[in-house]
């Protein structure tokens, strides 16, 4: 046993601890759990629990599989809206085979090979995520449809408004559980917010957004709110992106950051940038995973749907920020495909996977897109190169069906458990008689 | 002044030198030149003792020419001359800084420089007097003075290692004073580059040194590792008036870029050349991620690198980190930080795949040019030693701290004092290890030169023999010694780990060493022993008694533990080779030839822990281990030695039953052959199926051979016979697994009676002589492929055949037949046979539209329908996605569609058809290897399944230590095997692709339902495919 599991144990001992709960993600980004009580942990710690390991293949499990899920000491954290005596705690865990072998099917371990890859070549890979998602009154009738709690705006301060005290609200457990936030606000849809987490290193920040996600919907249930992180909840007002600011780290020094470069973005920030943006298309299925993702990329305004990068350009689909002059160390690019519904572990490798690439072998980036893409004609963008991404998800799916980039990343096992899973999520969707058609067609037809 | 009396010529040739005219020249130039009057005799007696006397005197006239006053020195007899002359004998690099800097010949004077009885300096004055040099200098002038300085202490150090009555007793010392050297100038170093770094005020900085400097046994010259490390100064905002500014510089990112420039300017101060020279390169690849890593990085930084990232070998090297200049409370710091990771490195994930991987590292990367000559590298060089003792220090220094030692020789004695190792075995290890760096100490020093060889020249090795005390011949002599030396320390190498696991169990000689049972275990797990309380017991069983068999084993056994060890199963192995020795260790050849035949005992030890198949093969017929005893043993015989041996042992049986299993004894032996051949990799895949064919084409034949005559006996026959192989069999692409896919045909003889009632009976004691137990693992003889599958007879004749293809058969038919291929029986039948299907399999015009359609449909069908039910499609070898199957499907189609237009499609084997198909331009190259690839895959895959477990397997094991094994036979290095399964999804899909392209007409789109259903089996077709 490790100190980190010593301590762990400990603090069980002291604060009272009656139950932990052990977390894990499915292929699809689900959050999932085991509870144990405290005495099994030292066993969960040597041995792992064993589990029917199907529960991450997502909606469409086949086999029943003996898996084990094995807690990371180091992401031990008490759960603040539980109370707090007794109290409940939770650890993320990695998922293995019987034998202690890491599993093909765990997502986290899928971002740990993406991770080591990197490290391989003396990268460290940082995130910063941008999160939105809209608060809902509670309880949702689907006869009405959604309402949003608030009709505000951008940045708009809202007086009295619930909205508000729900954001402090969250930022203070999310804080207590030791997830640093950056900036919050009021985004452009009633009911819209954004909160912004403190870049971390990506395993650690995959496993705060799957925190997030649960923190906040707890916050806004107590708050007689629900929040959801779909991806475009109402047609006429702005999805709910994940852009996420992402740079590589060599030992302490930021390599995305070069001061005399044009942007102060490095040879290797570039060559990045060139390997997210040409495999792009290949890596929307899993960035942007469900049918309604797409209804948010096609969406217009500040949704990338085309593939191309821009100082400060909100259409491009990797963004390089403004920057201030000599802090090297924020150096970063920001991308702007991913929605708050991704699995968030698959996402970060499959980017950190496509810039590798460029990296690796020295991808040439294209022009910088100056102008706002949504207003160029389609025949202005082919004579620039720009190609589009994935117009449904099924376009996606096939897209990445013939990619060796996303295959390998994920392993074959997650490869084909997750493209099982949204051609599933597709054939569902094709079958369905949309409130859309019956308006157009059935008393016209 | 008179001359002063000389020696003669031949006296100096007996003094040593070889050069006598020249020497004598050179002598009375000397002895010109010193004051007063000086014996001759006296200094050519102090020349001959040195190492090498022409060089010392060349050095010494050069000296006093130089600087007259230095001739005093010469002058008289006594300790002080012998030194000076020692130095200027063993390195000319020495002798030529001494001419340069002739007031450092005086220093050499004191024999005792550093107080009473002390021949080498204190860490701590000898860093002050290094520092001291260089104070108030900068850039080339405190580079220079670095250099003096330092060569002066050398100089003190080179002197009494060279007059040492017993270097290799002395060689610890020296090797600690040369590193404490290291150690010295490094700080001197870090005060100049600080000195000349802007900003370096404000921070902390330190060099951990590792390796040889950092165990304190560093070489004359050789590379300095070390890690550097720096940390914002820590201002206090109370007492500081300048806080204010200063934070500005303290932060993280100026501090690294700071103690960047530091250690570049630190690297270049010691590695760069100047007209003093250098000192040796600073090597800093040991850092965190080594040469791609940043040069530095923070505390939290190397914490976070250790924790996460950092791999077993590297906290290995950390076991050597030690403080040697700059801060020392930022290196303590570091310290703290990393040592407790050490130990607790040795209980993470893959320790025992580490140390394996280890001890290969041991036998690598020496360039083959200088391998013989490599006194550091290669077999019997010093890793083997210094690995051996890490080994042993990371496989017991869990458990017992007082093996922490950095420096190998004390880690060694600690083994000893621990028991661990043999006291015999460490003291000639110790003595191995001392003799081998005086040799490379002596080598160095001659130039200064960083260097590992051994000398090549006589006149170099003569210079090695003689500083080592050799006369006469010194050359041959300091070779012999070292060869001799370098066989010690292999065998040492070997019986360092295995011996005394063979002590603890064997109760040897008194004096032997006691390795606790319980140690004994933890070194057998380490060794990848899963069992090491059995693996215990099977040792104690193999060396018990005082029988030759045991006396032989006791010897054997530590070096063939080392091999069971390479394999994925060492349990498997060791309990395999008990069981053989049991059987066969009283035999007159069995120990003689694991003891004298070459590779025999290791190709045992490897094929026992590597395969089941190969020990139950050998268990049934333990004689046949002599295969690996003989020179020709393990290639295949050939065809005509094939088919003699088995009619000879058809023949050689009255009973039929007992001529059964004499030729199935034939084929056990000829199968383990090749199994043998296959595990050691002396056949490639391609041989290997194509004699796994031969061997049972040949069975096949001396089976009807057996049943004919047991039918017919003596009397004329009534029916010719014929067997005609399909499938793999058809194809010659047998594998391990492989049943014998066959139809049986018959011929009435013209005029005879009961044709069909024979030919059934014969096929019928045919089908019985070679099922049940035997000697070989039973041969499936599967006739499912015959008209009208299970429902029809099993034996037909020729005609019969003709009737039913020419009004009944199936497309599928058509499509198996393309295998066909008669393996036994009678030619002119099989000539007829062949005439009948030729034109079925490869029609005149190829196939019609509404044909392939219906072959593309039954394909679809049977993918969902075939496969085993719980069987995942994604891994199955034969039936699943990108499978076997499907790569045949899709060349039969091609053959079926074209082999009228290209002779090249009519054969029967599924690579040659593919190859076929590339060539006639059906199939792209690039879609064909992608098929190709997929197919030897899984058919190598499903052969190593077999020599693994003993049994067939259809897809990649999920348990990861069956998965290990098979990876192993495939030749992969150790701790690859969870890879496979990856590698064979990753395979399969891209032939999957390619599959649905060529055999659908296009990508099916993922439009088609998921959730395909997989029903009852269905009709007669989907007996169509045998893999």
């Amino acid at each position: 046993m490790d100190r980190q599991q010593e301590y762990v144990l400990r603090t069980i001992e002291e604060r009272d601890i009656r139950f932990v709960r052990l977390w894990f993600t499915d292929v699809l980004g689900a959050l999932k759990s085991v509870a144990v009580a405290p005495a099994e942990l030292e066993q969960a710690f040597a041995e792992g629990i064993g589990f029917d390991g199907s529960a991450i293949e997502g909606f469409t499990r086949v086999y029943e599989a003996d898996m084990i899920v094995q807690p990371d000491a180091s992401t031990f954290t008490v759960i603040p809206w539980r109370g707090d005596n007794p109290g409940t705690a939770r650890m993320f865990c990695d998922i293995r085979m019987p034998d202690g072998s890491p599993a093909g099917s765990d997502s986290r371990n899928v971002l740990r090979r993406a991770l080591d890859s990197a490290a391989e070549d003396g990268f460290t890979f940082y995130t910063h995520p941008e999160i939105e998602f809209y608060l809902f009154k509670e309880p949702y009738d689907a006869s009405v449809g959604p309402i949003p709690i608030d009709q505000a705006g951008y940045f708009d301060h809202v007086a009295r408004g619930d909205g508000h005290d729900f954001r402090r609200a969250a930022i203070t457990m999310l804080e207590k559980m030791g997830i640093s936030v950056e900036y919050s606000h009021h985004e452009g849809g009633p009911g819209q917010n954004e909160i912004d987490l403190r870049y971390a290193d990506a395993l650690s920040m995959a496993d705060n957004i799957m925190t997030f996600r649960t923190v906040v919907r707890e916050v806004a249930l107590q708050h007689g709110a629900l929040a959801s992180f779909m991806p475009k909840p109402l047609a006429d007002h702005p999805g709910s992106a994940m852009h996420t600011h992402v740079s590589l780290f060599e030992g302490d020094k930021n390599a995305f950051y070069e001061p005399t470069a044009s942007y102060e973005l490095s040879q290797t920030g570039r060559r990045f940038t060139a390997g997210v943006l040409r495999h792009a298309r290949e890596i929307t299925a899993v960035t942007n995973q469900w049918v309604n993702s797409y209804k948010r990329i096609w969406g217009g305004g500040e949704a990338p749907a085309h593939v191309c990068w821009g100082h400060n350009n909100r259409s491009a689909l990797v963004r390089v920020p403004m920057y201030s002059i000599g802090k090297g160390h924020s150096r970063r690019i920001e991308i702007r495909s991913m929605d708050s519904a991704c699995n968030p572990y698959l996402s970060f490798a499959l980017i950190l996977a496509a810039g590798l690439k460029g990296v690796r072998e020295g991808y040439e980036l294209p022009p910088e897109a100056e102008d706002d893409v949504w207003a160029l004609t389609d025949g202005e963008r082919r004579a620039m190169g720009i190609d589009e991404l994935p117009q449904s998800l099924s376009e996606a799916i096939q897209v990445m069906e013939s990619s060796e980039l996303v295959a390998e990343t994920l392993g074959e096992t997650v490869f084909d458990f997750f493209l099982r899973n949204k051609r599933q999520e597709w054939y569902d969707y094709r079958a369905q008689v949309t409130p859309f058609e019956l308006d157009r067609y059935l008393v016209r037809l | 002044m008179s001359t002063p009396p000389q020696p003669l010529p031949g006296e100096l040739v007996r003094a040593g030198f070889t050069d006598a005219r020249r020497a004598e020249r050179l002598l009375a130039e000397l002895l010109g030149s010193m004051p007063g009057e000086p014996a001759g005799d006296d200094l050519t007696g102090a020349l001959s003792v040195t190492a090498d006397p022409d060089q010392a005197l060349l050095a010494a006239v050069r000296l006093v020419e130089a600087d007259p006053a230095t001739g005093a020195l010469l002058a008289e007899a006594g300790t002080a001359r012998d030194r000076l002359l020692a130095v200027l004998g063993g390195s000319s690099a020495l002798g030529d800084h001494l001419v340069r800097h002739p007031e450092h010949a005086t220093v050499l004077a004191d024999p005792e420089p550093f107080g009473r009885g002390q021949r080498f300096p204190d860490p701590e004055p000898l860093c002050e007097r290094l520092t001291a040099a260089v104070a108030g200098l900068t850039g080339r002038e405190g580079m220079d003075a670095l250099r003096v300085a330092y060569r002066r202490e050398l100089l003190l150090i080179a002197a009494a290692d060279l007059v040492a009555e017993d270097p290799v007793e002395l060689l610890p010392d020296v090797a600690a004073a040369l590193a404490d050297l290291a150690a010295a100038a490094l700080e001197a170093a870090v005060v100049l580059a600080r000195a000349e770094t802007e900003g370096a005020e404000n921070v902390r900085f330190a060099v951990i040194g590792m390796g040889k400097t950092g165990g304190r046994e560093l070489n004359y010259i050789s590379d300095v590792d070390v890690v550097f490390l720096v940390a914002p100064r820590q201002t206090d905002a109370r007492t500081d008036a300048d806080a204010g500014e200063r934070s500005a510089y303290s932060s993280l990112d100026d501090a690294i870029a700071v103690g960047t420039s530091l250690a570049t300017a630190v690297m270049r101060i010691c590695g760069q050349s100047t007209g003093e020279g250098s000192l040796w390169q600073v090597d800093a690849a040991l850092r965190p991620e080594g040469k791609n890593g940043p040069l530095l990085r923070s505390l939290e930084s190397h914490r976070e690198y250790y924790q996460r990232w950092a791999r077993t070998w590297e906290f290995q090297a950390l076991l050597k980190a030690r403080h040697v200049a700059g801060d020392e409370t930022l290196s303590e710091e570091w310290l703290d930080l990393v040592r407790p990771m050490v130990w607790e490195a040795s209980a993470r994930d893959g320790f025992v795949e580490n140390v394996q991987a280890m001890r290969r590292r041991v036998e690598e990367h020496v360039p083959a040019a200088e391998a013989p000559w490599q006194l550091k590298l290669g077999p019997g060089g010093l890793r083997d030693i210094e690995f051996s003792v890490q080994l042993l220090q990371l496989v017991h220094g869990r458990t017992d701290e007082e093996l922490h030692s950095g420096t190998t020789l004390e880690a060694l004695a600690a083994l000893r004092d621990g028991g661990y190792v043999a006291r015999d075995d460490a003291h000639a290890l110790d003595d191995a290890y001392r003799f081998l760096r005086v040799l490379e100490h002596r080598v160095q020093l001659h130039r200064l030169r960083r260097t590992h060889l051994m000398p090549s020249t006589e006149a170099d090795q003569r210079r090695l023999g003689r500083s080592l005390g050799e006369r006469g011949d010194a050359a041959t002599a300091v070779v012999q010694r070292w060869r001799a030396q370098q066989r010690e320390v292999r065998r040492l190498h070997e019986r360092l780990f295995y011996r005394p696991l063979l002590a603890a169990v064997a109760k040897l000689s008194s004096d032997e060493v006691r390795l606790s049972p319980e140690a004994a275990r933890v070194r057998l797990g380490a060794l990848g022993f899963r069992d090491p309380a059995g693996a215990m017991r099977h040792l104690e069983s193999l060396t018990d008694g005082v029988s030759r068999r045991a006396t032989i084993q006791r010897h054997l056994l530590p070096v063939m533990l080392g091999w069971f060890a390479d394999g994925a199963d060492p349990d498997a192995g060791l309990l395999a080779f008990r069981r053989i020795s049991d059987t066969l260790g009283t035999t007159h050849w069995y120990l003689k030839m694991l003891r004298d035949e070459g590779s025999a005992a290791e190709r045992l030890a490897h094929v026992l822990a590597t395969s089941r198949y190969a020990v139950e093969l050998l268990i049934q017929a333990p004689e046949s281990v002599s295969l690996l005893g003989e020179p020709t043993g393990l290639q295949p015989v050939s065809r005509e030695t094939l088919h003699s041996r088995m009619v000879a042992a058809a023949e050689r049986h009255e009973d039929p039953a007992d001529a059964f299993t004499g030729i199935r004894a034939v084929r056990a032996r000829e199968l383990l052959r090749l199994v043998l051949a296959d595990l050691v990799g002396e056949i490639d895949q391609p041989a290997l199926r194509a004699a796994l064919t031969e061997l049972t084409d040949e069975l096949l034949s001396a089976a009807l051979l057996i049943a004919t005559r047991a039918v017919v006996g003596d009397a004329d026959p009534a029916a010719r016979m014929l067997v005609v192989g399909m499938g793999r069999l058809g194809g010659r692409e047998m594998g391990y697994a492989s049943d014998a896919d066959v139809m049986y045909v018959f011929e009435p003889v013209e005029g005879a009676e009961g044709a069909q009632a024979q030919a059934s009976e014969i096929i019928a004691v045919l089908r019985k002589g070679l099922s049940g137990n035997g000697p070989d693992p039973v041969l499936e003889l599967d006739a499912d492929l015959r008209p009208e599958g299970k429902s029809g007879p099993l034996v037909r004749s020729l005609e019969s055949y003709a009737v039913y293809y020419d009004r009944w058969s199936a497309g599928w038919e058509s499509q198996a037949l393309l295998r066909a291929r008669s393996v036994a029986g009678d030619q002119d039948l099989a000539q007829r046979f062949t005439a009948l299907i030729d034109p079925l399999r490869w029609p005149d015009d190829g196939i019609d539209q509404g044909a392939v359609r219906d072959i593309r449909r039954l394909k679809a069908r049977m993918e969902g329908e075939r496969l085993p039910r719980g069987a995942d499609p994604r891994t199955h070898f034969k039936l699943g996605l990108g499978g076997l199957s499907d790569v045949e499907w899709v060349v039969q189609l091609t053959q079926l569609q074209h082999a009228h237009e290209h002779s090249g499609l009519r054969t029967t084997g599924t690579l040659a058809a593919l190859n076929a198909a590339v060539e006639a331009g059906l199939i792209a190259e690039g879609d064909a290897s992608v098929l190709r690839r997929s197919w030897t895959l899984a058919s190598r895959l499903r052969d190593a399944g077999v020599l693994w477990r003993g049994r067939a397997v259809d897809s990649v094991p999920s348990d990861s230590r069956e998965a290990e094994g098979i990876s192993r036979i495939l030749d992969r290095p150790p701790g690859h095997g969870g890879e496979l399964a990856e590698e064979w999804r990753r395979a399969a899909r891209r032939c999957r692709a390619v599959v649905e392209r060529l055999l659908y007409g296009g990508p099916l789109g993922h439009s088609r339902s998921p959730g395909r259903s997989r029903g009852s089996a269905g009709p007669g077709g989907h007996r169509a495919q045998r893999a």
